[in-house]
């Protein structure tokens, strides 16, 4: 169904589609030359702004023109919203960098290295050539190491974007399997080409299944999921507006790659399965993780990386259009919720204002979830029968269920004063939540196709997933000393360990490079000089009954 | 061995106190007010605290050499000043020495900082031992990992805002720190976890006798045993500074707090365990050198001291240099009779008052400037009518004595014609029914089950702000604290002390005292501005720290408020008469505040202002208004804005976008500039251009014949300032342990506790690099406070000699103190005991 209408692309609209990223190219090479750090950075926000029109640009033609593609370039629906997004996100970043970073000593290296990560973002959206989008996701991938070793001097930041390093290479070698599985497949680098070829099949070659799979993995490899996804939470060591940059435009690229081939993924059951356990499991460990965590930034990425499990899920599932909508509304939120990461004292004031609630017992989560649970089921039911609505697919079922879930603070009793149990206001926002959701389900479905009913085992999976996230969420609200909380505690504050046994493993490989030189403008402290050249060993170590009994007065008795 | 550790008297407790001491507490986030980071070495001159911190610490308390090159290039070192300061050290010699050291080139070795300087004295602890030998992974330090997991666990013990998952809150730090490590499968133990499980069931359930055991396990002599925990809280001394904040508020209210003892405990345990961890070092005649290497710290810190004496000599030549166009200015004061003044207004003696008064005062001949601090002298926490926050509105070192809140005045209430207490009530009910939905909907956005859903239903909505708060706005700030309340009842809302209707008399006596030590006792203008400040920043979790530090990192408005609403009161004036102070009954006292981001002034409550005020009131909003564009103009090219200093609409605008701008990290620059201090009448500094680098204090030594006014100025808004100055001067010499690092890294840690740079580390206090450096050079000079007096001789002795902190601070170098004779207006120093002409 995506050949349907669609026609060869002339030449003007190739330029229009790839000039975003050459707008970036060529501002580049301006910053590079231009005088004064003022004019870098005029020269960029213009070209974030050119990026921004030919973007919107791209959506008229595409609303007026239908769907076009050739050889490179396609213009279809979910491209030309990608370009979009990615340059809208580019010109709030460009923006908020020029005053962020003002009197950086390394100013003009960071407005080339943001303009290239955004140039090859742009290129990913409207790729319509398997090879070029592998080589601009890798390009995205090599131009935001750049960035995020931005302070090249700090041993985490280095650590973090090595890890990232190695889990991209690895992704982009998936991606050149997919290549090479695809073509022996189906003949061509084409991408609507693959996707009209495999819908055509009735059931897959197993050229083109390992070729989905491949892209499967590199979407898990750069979506950052579990135990991949250490990088992502320890790059807090670039500034802000990489981070927003990263979390709303860079990481989610393997949900859009993912949308690409829907119609490859609804046939590759192993591919499905793939994507819903590893989405299930890191969105519900990290979104559990994400509240142990202790910094704002940090939780944040934490929560990036439930999402972005949430978001393989759905593809896994074939609710595109969920997919579609999460990929866009997290960026926008996330971007939002980096840049404004400095307001979080001014929240906690707010917050303290409220004073705290109380936490709600059995008997008030259990008649919360029943009355949010029958809500949506009747929500769900009412949409059906509306004129316009349709019976809603067993897999958005599934996501409703998430829903009544996520609902039930809002309808919960928290307040200690009676007089409070039930907030209307509250209430009215539990039901338009739902309105909203299924809404927005709707009209994205005229955007991208319905995928293929998912198998039951996929949706039980999730169910259990997301549920025994509530279960555990609830018990910490409700019985936050009991034994079941504190065992569990240390495993989810140490994120089960993964990434430190994963950074063991991948350091031994491949160890990271040395730090640079610290470019601070304020004097800094050196280390202390050790010299450890082992002295011959005496003949009685003087305090070696450490090595034998550590502590003479430990527990005695 | 053991025997060393017996035979010196001291109890470990005892040790812990001394080295505990050393650490200053660091105030969160929403009260973030200067701290002196020093300020437990105050008893110690500033030469040996500075060596023995750099024995300890690695950290310097002046700037490189290569800076004081610069300086002196750039004049700001004057070659006569250095000359004095040898003469005054007893060797002119040293002068000749100096100037050599100077006469080098610049740029050797790095940085500049040259042979003597930087980290190569510190005392290594075993992390840097087992450093010297193979890290934990590769591209990895067991400094670092020691440091985060401390860090870490300190976050996840003392956050109450950003997560809602923690670790039992029963139990000590300690013990809980010993609960995680033993459960933690990210350690690289060499000898695996489950022997360091075993080893972490050796310790003592108590942190004291925990320590006294791993400080004979590990052979420490008794005599270097403060030395080595003195250099272990260093070595964590963010969250050591968080512990002696916890231990400071405990204080206040009579109690006590360990949690400072528990970071020794595991600061020290990470030692002792790493160190059984390392084959090489255990039982190693290193470790033994190492262990009795404790006990030199004294003779390596005289060491240090007489390699640091040039270091000392420049920075005092060039603070010296600084304060000889002060001293040259304050002779030449013209000390004119004031004519009566139309207006008087008083205004916190931070020095971003001072290019405000002098602009308000070149209006008209009329008008007069007081300084005073910004809190006015009432004693009080503030809770939001409504509300369930309560925080402190006054200095950090005092504890509130009263509690304001707002009382609704207008008869059309919320609550119709019911009395005040009831209109009270239901717009608290009312509020509150609101800020629980707040709350509610927080959760929504929070809860591990709620965020996909979230995202999805409502993420979109945040496409349209990121272009809202992406294109430039100048509209002025709401205030935070009315959240939840409607327009109507925020305009009906009056903050004022309970007491002034409660007990009028003791309110008059509250009153006495302040306009007392303010020395307004008589003499009254028909108004009188009660201005405190605060500040406008967006997006910025150090906005407290530019807010006003008399009112406990707040905004001034609620104590001048409710100082204007008490002298403002008829009965407490009837009262204040039989006390001695005759306020006429046509004078209105008029509360205010300057946002010093702005420099825009706002009178409140004109309302109750007498009919016959309101020309005058109405000329002097004009003069503030101007007073405003003069001072911006004055502000413009250190914000970058140079080119706006001559388009005064267009300036204000821009540094109005600025202050709402979210990616701004230099809003304004704070107190970053401050040198001196000037404690005297304004007629002594009235004429001069002091560059908003100084404080102001009004002092009339005449009204003072017991020098009690003096003791209250010299034991507080003395010790703020100093405080103020040596928070940006530590900021400035060791950013990386008193500073916070880039701004553009900084990742808030427990909503309010203070910040991380980047992904983790050791909790970071004090100012960031933006605040002190505007990119191309350093925007605060670390100089020490220079405090000008104007008084007697003998007062000044007086309290020197009966305030042992005010001694100490003078006596051991930690700022300088100068008197101006009130006669002929000349300065003379304190040096060693004594004045000397300057």
């Amino acid at each position: 169904m995506y050949l349907i209408g669609s026609i060869a692309i002339p030449a003007w609209h190739s330029v229009l589609l790839l000039s975003p990223a050459l707008v970036a190219v060529a501002a580049v090479v301006v910053v590079r030359f231009v005088g004064s750090l003022r004019s870098a950075w005029t020269v960029a926000r213009i070209a974030s702004i050119v990026m921004m029109a030919a973007a919107a640009a791209a959506i008229a033609v595409r609303v007026l023109a239908g769907v076009r593609s050739g050889w490179l370039v396609r213009a279809d629906t979910l491209g030309v919203m990608m370009l979009a997004l990615a340059t809208f996100v580019g010109w709030v970043v460009v923006r908020y960098s020029q005053n962020y970073l003002n009197g950086d000593p390394g100013e003009r290296r960071y407005i080339g290295r943001l303009l290239t990560t955004l140039a090859a973002v742009c290129l990913v959206a409207v790729a319509n050539n398997l090879i070029v989008l592998t080589l601009a996701w890798m390009g995205t991938s090599l131009a935001l190491h750049g960035l995020l070793t931005f302070y090249g001097h700090r041993h985490a930041a280095v650590g973090a974007a090595h890890k990232k390093f190695l889990l991209a290479r690895c992704a982009d070698a998936c991606m050149l399997g997919a290549v090479v599985a695809f073509f022996v497949a189906f003949d061509t680098f084409r991408i609507d080409g693959i996707v009209a070829a495999a819908a055509s099949t009735s059931s897959l070659p197993m050229s083109a299944r390992i070729g989905i799979a491949f892209v499967g993995l590199a979407a898990i490899l750069k979506c950052a999921q579990l135990p991949f996804h250490g990088w992502l939470i320890q790059v807090m060591e670039a500034p802000t507006p990489v981070s927003a940059l990263l979390h709303a435009g860079v990481v989610n690229l393997g949900g859009f790659v993912l949308l690409r081939f829907a119609p490859v993924v609804d046939r590759a059951v192993e591919t499905r399965t793939m994507l819903v356990i590893v989405g299930s499991l890191t969105a519900a460990i990290a979104a559990l993780v994400m509240t142990t965590r202790v910094s704002i930034k940090v939780s944040l990425a934490w929560s990036t990386c439930a999402q972005m499990g949430f978001m393989l899920l759905q593809c896994g599932l074939g609710v595109w259009e969920m997919a579609l909508l999460h990929l866009a509304a997290h960026s926008v939120y996330k971007a939002n919720a980096f840049l404004s990461a400095g307001g979080a004292v001014r929240d906690t004031q707010r917050r303290h204002l409220a004073g705290s609630v109380l936490a709600p017992t059995i008997t008030t989560t259990v008649v919360a979830t029943t009355a949010a649970v029958a809500g949506i089921i009747v929500v769900g039911w009412v949409w059906s029968t509306l004129p316009f609505g349709e019976p809603l697919p067993a897999s958005v079922w599934v996501l409703a269920g998430v829903v009544a879930l996520a609902v039930v603070p809002l309808v919960s009793p928290l307040s200690g004063a009676a007089k409070r149990l039930v907030q209307p206001a509250t209430i009215a926002a539990a039901v338009a939540v739902p309105v909203v959701y299924i809404g927005l389900h709707e009209i994205l479905g005229q955007l991208v196709p319905h995928g293929a009913a998912a198998p039951l085992g996929l949706l039980i999976i999730v169910a259990v997933a997301l549920a025994a996230t509530f279960v555990v969420q609830s018990l910490c609200m409700i019985k936050p000393m009991g034994t079941v909380v504190q065992r569990l505690y240390p495993w989810i504050y140490g994120g089960l360990f993964l990434d430190e046994t994963f950074t063991r493993l991948a350091f031994r490989v491949w160890p990271p490079p040395t730090p640079g030189h610290d470019p601070s403008p304020l004097p800094r402290a050196a280390s202390p000089i050790v010299n450890r050249t082992p002295r011959p060993q005496s003949e009685h170590p003087p305090i070696a009954r450490i090595q034998h009994a550590p502590i003479s007065i430990g527990p005695v008795s | 061995m053991t025997n060393v550790a017996e035979s010196v008297p001291v109890s470990i407790a005892d040790l812990l106190t001394i080295a505990c001491d050393r650490i200053a507490p660091t105030w969160p986030l929403d009260q973030f007010i200067a701290v002196n980071p020093y300020w437990g070495w105050r008893g110690r001159n500033i030469t040996d605290a500075a060596a023995a911190l750099s024995v300890l610490a690695g950290t310097e308390l002046t700037m490189p050499r290569s800076w004081f090159r610069s300086e002196r290039a750039a004049g700001r070192i004057d070659d006569h000043q250095i000359d004095a300061v040898a003469t005054l050290a007893g060797d002119v010699g040293l002068a000749d020495l100096v100037r050599a050291v100077l006469d080098q080139p610049s740029g050797v070795g790095g940085q500049g900082h040259d042979d003597t300087r930087a980290g190569h004295h510190r005392a290594a602890l075993i992390t840097d031992l087992c450093d010297a030998g193979s890290g934990p992974r590769r591209g990895q330090t067991w400094t670092n990992l020691v440091i985060h997991q401390i860090s870490q666990h300190c976050a996840a013990h003392f956050d109450h805002e950003q997560g809602s998952w923690h670790p039992s809150p029963e139990g000590c730090l300690f013990s809980s720190w010993q609960n995680l490590l033993a459960t933690d499968h990210g350690i690289p133990w060499r000898r695996g976890k489950s022997w360091a499980r075993s080893q972490l069931a050796l310790l003592e359930d108590d942190p004291n006798a925990a320590i006294s055991s791993m400080l004979d396990a590990l052979g420490i002599p008794g005599a270097g045993r403060t030395a080595y925990l003195t250099s272990l809280l260093l070595s964590v001394n963010g969250w050591a500074a968080w512990c002696a904040f916890n231990r400071f508020q405990a204080g206040l209210s009579g109690g006590d707090n360990d949690d400072i003892v528990d970071l020794a405990a595991i600061r020290l345990a990470w030692e002792w365990l790493l160190l059984g961890d390392d084959d090489g070092l255990v039982g190693s005649s290193l470790l033994a050198d190492w262990a009795a290497s404790w006990t030199d710290v004294p003779s390596r810190s005289a060491a240090v001291a007489a390699d640091q004496q040039v270091d000392w000599l420049l920075q005092a030549a060039a603070e010296r240099t600084y304060q000889a166009d002060i001293i040259t200015g304050l002779a030449h004061a013209p000390m004119v009779a004031i004519e009566p003044p139309a207006v008087q207004a008083v205004f916190c003696l931070d020095v971003r008052s001072e290019r405000f008064r002098r602009s308000l005062e070149s209006m008209s001949p009329t008008v007069q400037t007081r300084g005073f601090a910004g809190f006015f002298g009432m004693p009080i926490s503030y809770t939001p009518v409504g509300s369930a926050l309560t925080r402190p509105q006054l200095p950090g070192l005092l504890s509130p004595a009263l509690n304001v809140t707002e009382r609704s005045i207008s008869s059309a209430g919320a609550a119709g014609t019911d009395g005040p207490a009831e209109a009270r009530a239901a717009l608290a009910a009312q509020r509150s029914a609101r800020l629980d939905r707040r709350e509610r909907w927080d959760l929504f956005r929070s809860a591990p089950s709620s965020v996909f859903t979230f995202v999805e239903s409502t993420g979109l909505i945040y496409g349209p702000k990121l272009v809202e708060h992406s294109l430039a706005n100048d509209h002025s700030a709401p205030r935070w604290e009315n959240e939840g309340l409607s327009k109507r009842s925020i305009d009906s809302l009056r903050v004022g002390l309970d007491l002034v209707d409660d007990d009028p008399a003791a309110a008059a006596a509250i009153a006495h005292g302040v306009l007392r030590t303010m020395g307004l006792s008589s003499g009254f203008a028909p108004i009188v501005l009660i201005c405190g400040h605060g500040s406008h920043t967006t997006n910025n979790p150090h906005a407290a720290g530019l807010d006003c530090g008399a009112c406990g990192g707040q905004p001034g408005d609620v104590n001048a408020r409710v100082f204007a609403d008490l002298l403002n009161d008829p009965t407490v004036r009837q009262h204040l008469a039989t006390l001695g102070i005759d306020v006429p009954a046509t004078t209105w006292f008029a509360p205010a505040i300057h946002n010093t981001t702005t420099d825009q002034v706002t009178i409140f409550d004109t309302d109750g202002a007498p009919e016959a005020l309101l020309p005058a009131l109405d000329q002097l909003r004009q003069w503030l208004e101007a007073a405003g564009e003069r001072t911006r103009a004055e502000r413009s090219a250190s914000l970058g804005l140079g080119h706006l200093a001559d388009r005064p609409k267009q300036l204000k605008r821009a540094i109005l976008e600025r202050a709402n701008d979210w990616s701004q990290v230099r809003p304004e620059w704070g107190l970053a500039g401050n040198a001196s201090f000037i404690i005297a009448p304004r007629q002594r500094s009235r004429h001069m251009d002091l560059g908003g680098r100084t404080f102001l204090q009004d002092y009339d030594w005449t009204l003072d014949a017991d020098a009690s006014v003096l003791t209250a100025i010299m034991t507080a808004p003395m010790i703020v300032a100093n405080w103020i100055s040596t928070q940006y001067n530590a900021s400035t010499v060791d950013n990386q342990r008193y500073g916070s690092g880039n701004k553009v890294l900084h990742n808030v840690v427990g909503g309010r506790i203070g910040v991380f740079e980047g992904n983790g580390g050791d909790l970071r206090i004090g100012l960031a690099e933006q605040s002190l450096h505007d990119g191309r050079e350093l925007f605060h000079r670390p100089l020490r406070l220079s405090v000008f007096i104007e008084a007697a001789r003998a007062s000044l002795d007086s309290v020197i000699a009966d305030q042992p902190i005010v001694h100490d601070l003078i006596a051991n170098g930690w700022l300088h103190l100068l008197r101006i004779d009130p006669e002929s207006g000349a300065v003379e120093r304190w040096a060693s005991g004594g004045w000397l002409t300057a």
